[in-house]
């Protein structure tokens, strides 16, 4: 009988996998792993395949090639024991529209294995976290759609699960509750949790996640932490500062400083490229002054995902 | 089986909770078997009246045998019978002229005859129209015979050569008062005992059985198209155990929406269907038989507008065919194919319970019933599987 690893640090390890659909190839190859306590991103515009990854992890659907394996347990359709492990919430809503909150959240608790006063005790405590305490008797169609979508997430913690899946989990939800929704979130991976965070919203991903995989069309286009990613981009800031006074000759002093590479000018004042922005900001913003330059304003635009995502696919991220 | 059953109990409050299972499974066949009762009108009371009838008959009065006969046919407690004597010959003639319903001609020494085994004959001669009451006139000679018949040959096969008095008084007794001899034959016949009010409840509870236990396969689709089912699929329960809970469900509504209406229906309409034990076996070996016609279903549908078009056709082909609203017969293939629904063998059932039948008697019906079952279970086996699809 074969043992399973269970001191193994990757909680999940996904590797070579491959969905066709026809003749689409729908996820071409991708393999990642996610240790205890860290936050991966896939990060990828509609029909990137992030869903269906997310479906193969959690065991939806068959892999055509590729495994994956949940703490030390091979996860397929099939397999009972690697689903114990994780907890999924899927991008379309899946609730009981006649049943409340807290029945649905009771039923998929005793199939996730709780029982008695520790199903309770979830129950509730997953009823605060949600904000879904004061309408917890009420029938789930009733709900307005955010709150359904806080539901269809607390659902998915309710047994504390090794992994959680989140299948873009804030779309839909007002500002508010999505703030809420990615502090728990980044709670969770504090105490542990590994999460599997899909999203086409970049600033979700920089917020959450430890590490990204940037996917377009089946494949992972790069993969790693923030930073990483960015200097893929050539990992420069840009300064723009605004006003007016002698521009031509702060450009010139600004030229001369170490951190500044280059130094553009129009009618509104100065665009400079520079290798740390934040760091140089305040030698900058003197330096100009001195130069007789009277700075109004000042901005610094730093490479983000999206400029990643496009530098990577020549395409935006958001359509 | 934690799992399984919790599936169960989840549907179930759902199922209770958007009360269509009431009005689809209670409400509308109660109304429809009101409505049908008026449109058919005039069905009668609890069982139909059975007219006084006269019997022309021809028999040797110190033939002892040939009397018990006559008395069985005379003493019938479901109707008035009035017996004309008349020679042989004349039996023909006497029942035209008298209007008789049944001439029974008993051969001379026919106790002689039968005792010592020989062949002997009785003739009976329909009048000018086959009535009911004629009919039930035949089926209680062809009866008191057969028990006279059965008595005799044990009494041979004990190597008596001649009974004394009392074993025949015995016999003559046990022709006359035996146990309901409506039950003698089943099937068609059998069927034929419900009143015609028995008919139409046993009928809509078995049509609206195969809607009921659809809500099993319903809530399946339901979930497909809620997308509980993806969240129910990466949780620790197998495939299997979900189509089962929906079974289960199925099954659970489809008993206790029968039992309800033939309970209401009985009440309604005053009939009775015999021994509840029978009843309550007929109830649960149809609904094993509607569930796994819905596994069949299950396999091949996607939607729920397609499960309910399936439903509704199969309710209605089964239901109709197994006689639901008028009695169907067929001859040959046919008439196997009719014998194999299971609505028809439920109904036969009910009316072979009805009659007095035990559950020896309603093992013919009961055998259809599980065989059916059996069949949809292997049938939906062969089927593509609903988890291999996303
Ligand atoms: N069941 C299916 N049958 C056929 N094609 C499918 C199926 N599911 C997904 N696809 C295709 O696979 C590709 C990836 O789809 P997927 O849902 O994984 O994208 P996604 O990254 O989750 O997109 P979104 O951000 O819109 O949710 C798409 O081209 C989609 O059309
Ligand atoms: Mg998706």
């Amino acid at each position: 009988m074969e043992v399973a690893e269970v001191t193994t640090k990757d909680v999940l390890d996904v590797r070579g996998l491959v969905r066709r659909y026809g003749d689409l190839t729908a996820v071409d190859g991708v393999s990642f792993h996610i240790r205890a306590g860290e936050t991966y991103g896939l990060l990828g515009p509609n029909g990137a395949g992030k869903t269906t990854i997310i479906s193969m992890v959690a065991g939806l659907i068959p892999a055509n090639e590729g495994s994956v394996r949940v703490a030390g347990l091979d996860m397929t359709p099939s397999e009972t024991e690697a689903k114990r492990i994780i907890g999924l919430v899927p991008q379309e809503l899946a609730i009981y529209p006649d049943l409340t909150a807290r029945e649905n959240l009771k039923f998929f608790g005793r199939l996730q294995g709780l029982t008695g006063k520790d199903l309770t005790r979830r129950t509730n405590e997953v009823l605060e976290l949600i904000g879904l305490s004061d309408r917890a008797g009420d029938l789930t169609k009733k709900y307005s759609g955010g709150m359904k979508r806080r539901l269809n997430i607390g659902i998915g913690l309710l047994h504390r699960p090794a992994l959680l899946i989140l299948d873009e989990p804030t779309v839909g939800v007002d500002p508010q509750s999505r703030n809420s929704i990615l502090e728990s979130v980044e709670r969770l991976s504090v105490e542990g949790m590994a999460v599997l965070y899909t999203t086409h919203y970049m600033e979700e991903a920089e917020r959450l996640c430890d590490r990204i995989a940037i996917i377009d069309e089946g494949r992972f286009q790069a993969e790693g932490t923030r930073d990483q990613l960015i200097t893929l981009t050539g990992g420069v800031d840009r300064i723009n500062l605004r006003g007016g006074g002698s521009t031509s000759r702060a450009a010139e002093a600004l030229s001369a400083l170490p951190a500044v590479q280059h130094v553009d000018s129009d009618g509104a004042g100065l665009m400079l490229t520079v290798s740390d922005g934040p760091t140089a900001l305040a030698g900058i913003v003197t330096g100009a002054g001195d130069a007789g330059m009277s700075v109004t304003s000042v901005e610094i635009v730093r490479p983000d995902l999206e400029s990643v995502f496009l530098h990577l696919t020549g395409k935006a991220l958001r359509d | 089986m934690y799992g399984l059953w919790t599936m169960v109990a989840n549907d179930l409050r759902q199922r209770i909770r958007d009360k269509s299972v009431f009005i689809f499974s209670l409400i509308v066949p109660l109304a429809l078997m009101g409505v049908l009762s008026l449109v058919f009108g005039g069905l009668g009371d609890d069982t139909v009246d059975l007219q006084p009838a006269t019997v022309v008959a021809s028999a040797d009065d110190a033939d002892q045998l040939g009397a018990a006969l006559l008395g069985a046919v005379e003493s019938l407690e479901i109707m008035d019978v009035t017996i004309k004597r008349a020679p042989a010959a004349d039996v023909r003639d006497e029942m035209q002229a008298s209007g008789a319903e049944l001439g029974i001609i008993i051969p001379e020494e026919f106790s002689d005859a039968v005792l010592s085994g020989q062949a002997a004959s009785v003739q009976l001669v329909q009048g000018s129209d086959a009535t009911l009451e004629s009919g039930v006139l035949i089926s209680v000679v062809q009866g008191a015979v057969d028990q006279i018949a059965a008595g005799t040959v044990t009494a041979a096969a004990g190597g008596i050569a001649e009974l004394p008095h009392q074993d025949l008084a015995t016999l003559a007794q046990q022709a006359a008062a035996g146990p309901p001899l409506l039950t003698l034959t089943e099937g068609q016949a059998a069927a034929e005992q419900l009143s015609p009010r028995g008919t139409l409840v046993a009928g809509q509870a078995g049509l609206f059985l195969m809607f009921t236990v659809g809500f099993g396969v319903l809530g399946l689709l339901a979930e497909r198209e809620q997308g509980t089912l993806a969240r129910l699929r990466s949780m620790p329960v197998t495939a299997g155990t979900v189509i089962t809970a929906k079974a289960c469900t199925g099954f659970i509504l489809g008993v206790a929406a029968t039992t309800v209406l033939l309970t209401a229906g009985s009440r309604l309409f005053n009939v009775s269907f015999g021994s509840p034990l029978v009843v309550a076996a007929l109830i649960l070996c149809v609904a094993t038989a509607a569930t796994s016609l819905t596994f069949v279903v299950a396999r091949l549908v996607r939607t729920a507008e397609q499960a309910n078009v399936a439903q509704s056709i199969l309710a209605m082909v089964l239901g109709i065919a197994g006689g639901a609203f008028f009695p169907v017969q067929g001859t040959g293939f046919a008439a196997t194919l009719l014998d194999l629904n299971p609505i028809g063998a439920f109904i036969r059932g009910l009316g072979i319970s009805a009659g007095g039948g035990t559950l020896n008697d309603v093992m013919g019906p009961v055998a259809v019933m599980l065989a059916f079952a059996a069949v949809g279970l292997v049938i939906s086996r062969f089927l593509p599987d609903w988890g291999a699809q996303a």
